[in-house]
């Protein structure tokens, strides 16, 4: 992409060169290596791709990296996160859970889950939260007025508001994305601004136990609709007809710990 | 009967600047001020002054909100339902009790701007709307209900206060206040993450709580009116009689969450028996009993004995209760589902502000921001009320006299003028 051509930031719709502290700069896929960035594409889509994920509960090992790369590409305030690993069967005073003293762990990563059919898209007064045209659940940053009813109304409760004047641990961030302003909600946007340059999100990429996998969900011999079909896939809260893009693989045997 | 005291010094008393009327306008005053430090305090350090998190994202402001809007349509429902059959029982108190369902959904209208993040940026609801959302109802509702208020307030207050154009009015006028505060449960009730709001029993228990705190306001107000400047609402059964009413109010709405708990806890749904436990024995317990207790036991005993009905001080004790325990109800429908989120994994939702863990067992604690400005809020509403007495109720009592006395004839008996 040539320097002079005006860039966009896909979440705020600010040009990228008059993003605060940051100022032009190049884009982080451009400056990657060959490799990585081979690493990092999406590859097969139908044409008119409604994206999804699948996570894979038998390879995710807890580690959190998903949930800081995603802090860092998004640039997600301190105390806030966009994604991040529950645990069943962990708590304070409870290491484990199970049956005939076979305990069980498990890591469950939760963010937007982009469903299908929305319950924070349907309250939103302004329309500021939307179904963009590949089916991600997005937030338009200028039109929302922060009433946190689409707070309310998720059932994975994994919104977060602008509580005050963002905080980062770097001056200015160190995310690909602007800042949001205070008094908004924001959330996970499946690296939409990585998408459009064929890159797959940033959690998928950095994950080391490739737990992860993005794809078309409308394109029936992609990688990850092969891999729902051969194993065993839930969705989070299915009763409540959510219909959420980000898919749950289950693991296949259980072992003692 | 006569529904105004006769001496138009009386009435008038409250305008000379006594020293009771120097402390009320005092007291106004700082509250008002108290509340606009507050929000514009609130307003350019962002929400994060609150007491709300990621977890509990509504609190004070929003309890405050279904609060107002139910006292608000409460008593216009008791008003446009005695008008609409022709009753003259309450007649003298209607002026009364339409300028304060407007107050209090002025000021509701009022305590929805400081829950926003951006308040400047409202108007966006007007431009871009997008009306899958109950909250663009309820918007609409409200406008609709306010312009209904003001012409029924236009209605009452003219010379000839025709019965017919009341009656006429109160055909409208019953259902949107039955809807203005139907829309603002469905706000609630039409959302499937919340399994403990998520209730067609919603809508109905919000009315009839509403019928509670509207009706109980209504007493206390007029009481509050008639000590300080002598103005008499109806005979001395009137306000007795209102308190019958509530007693009704106060069965059926206790009936209601009867009837809701015992569905939950037989049918012990997992989410849905983990919200209610909270206000069961949970968090919320303390505030939960003291609304089963203030609420509805003790306004219920004193409403059903006529000796103590009869006397003041025992309807006004019941009155003031039954309004406290309809507040902590809004508190703990509210809460109750906040507190457990449907996806409760450890180590929960992050708090959102710099430095603060996740949450994975939430309390709300309301900052002194939001004290000031719902405090701001009542400053209003009592504001709104005290012109409004004066200058309508009053006004017509006293001022145009000779003129309000037969327009108040003509109207305590709308069958004698066809």
């Amino acid at each position: 992409m040539p320097d002079t051509e005006v860039r966009t930031d896909v979440v705020t719709g600010v040009p990228t060169d008059r993003r605060e502290s940051r100022g032009a700069k190049r884009s982080p896929v451009d400056a990657l290596p060959p490799a990585s960035r081979r690493y990092g594409e999406i590859g097969d889509r139908s044409t008119k791709p409604r994206w999804g994920m699948a996570v894979d509960i038998e390879r995710c090992v807890g580690c959190w990296s998903c949930a800081v790369i995603c802090k860092s590409e998004n640039d997600v305030p301190l105390g806030m996160w966009w994604n991040r690993i529950l645990t069943r069967g962990d708590d304070l005073d409870r290491p484990g859970e199970g049956e005939h003293g076979h305990l069980e762990m498990e890591w469950v990563p939760l963010a937007c889950q982009h469903c299908d059919d929305a319950p924070c898209e349907k309250v939103c007064p302004t329309g500021a939260t939307y179904i963009d045209k590949e089916r991600l659940v997005l937030v338009n940053q200028d039109d929302c007025i922060g009433c946190r009813y689409c707070m309310a109304a998720c059932p994975y409760g994994v919104r977060v508001f602008n509580w005050g004047k963002p905080k980062y641990p770097v001056d200015g961030g160190t995310g690909m994305v602007g800042a949001r302003p205070v008094g908004t909600v924001e959330k996970c946007t499946m690296c939409v601004h990585r998408i459009a340059e064929d890159q797959v999100p940033s959690c998928v990429w950095s994950c080391p136990a490739n737990a992860r996998v993005f794809g078309d969900l409308d394109d029936p011999d992609g990688r990850l609709v092969n891999l729902l079909r051969s194993r065993g896939a839930t969705r989070l809260l299915e009763d409540k007809g959510t219909r959420p893009k980000v898919w749950y693989l289950q693991p296949r045997r259980r072992r003692p710990l | 009967m006569t529904s105004i005291a006769a001496d138009p010094a009386v009435a008038l008393r409250a305008e000379g600047p006594s020293t009771a009327w120097r402390a009320w306008v005092g007291v106004l005053g700082v509250a008002l001020g108290l509340g606009a430090f507050c929000f514009a305090y609130q307003w350019a350090n962002g929400l994060g002054v609150t007491g709300l998190s990621n977890t509990v994202t509504w609190g004070m402001y929003i309890i405050s909100f279904m609060f107002l809007v139910g006292a608000s349509a409460g008593g216009l429902i008791v008003v446009a339902g005695s008008e609409l059959v022709g009753s003259e029982r309450f007649a003298s108190l209607n002026r009364l009790a339409v300028l304060v369902s407007g107050a209090a959904i002025l000021t509701a209208t009022g305590t929805i701007l400081p829950d926003l993040g951006r308040p400047q940026m409202a108007w966006k609801m007007i431009v871009h709307p997008h009306w899958t959302s109950p909250l663009m109802w309820d918007m609409v509702v409200i406008l609709v209900y306010l312009s209904i208020a003001a012409v029924d307030l236009w209605i009452l207050t003219r010379p000839t206060v025709s019965g017919s154009a009341l009656r006429r009015m109160a055909v409208i006028t019953l259902p949107v206040a039955i809807l203005v505060h139907s829309v603002t449960a469905w706000i609630f009730g039409l959302l499937v993450a919340r399994p403990f709001w998520n209730t067609a029993l919603l809508a109905p228990m919000f009315i009839t709580s509403a019928l509670v705190s509207g009706t109980a306001l209504v007493v206390v107000i007029a009481h509050v009116v008639e000590r300080t400047t002598g103005v008499r609402f109806g005979d001395e059964h009137t306000l007795g009689d209102l308190g019958k009413l509530i007693v009704w109010f106060i069965a059926v709405d206790a009936f209601l969450l009867g009837t809701e708990i015992l569905t939950i806890y037989a049918s012990r749904v997992p989410d849905h028996l983990d919200q209610l436990n909270v206000i069961l024995w949970g968090r919320l317990a303390p505030v939960f009993w003291a609304e089963v207790a203030l609420g509805v036991v003790v306004p219920f005993l004193i409403l059903t004995r006529p000796a103590l009905r009869a006397r003041r001080a025992w309807l006004l004790t019941a009155c003031s209760l039954a309004i406290v325990g309809v507040f902590f109800k809004r508190v703990n429908i509210l809460l109750s589902s906040m507190f457990e989120p449907l996806v409760g994994l450890a180590p929960g939702i992050p708090g959102g502000r710099p430095g603060q863990a996740f949450r994975p067992d939430e309390i709300y604690i309301p900052t002194w921001v939001e004290w000031g400005i719902l405090i701001g809020m009542a400053g209003f509403f009592f504001t709104v009320v005290t012109v409004g007495v004066r200058r309508i109720v009053l006004d017509r009592a006293a001022g145009a006299q000779t003129r309000a006395r037969a327009a108040f004839s003509r109207y305590m008996r709308p069958s004698a003028q066809r």
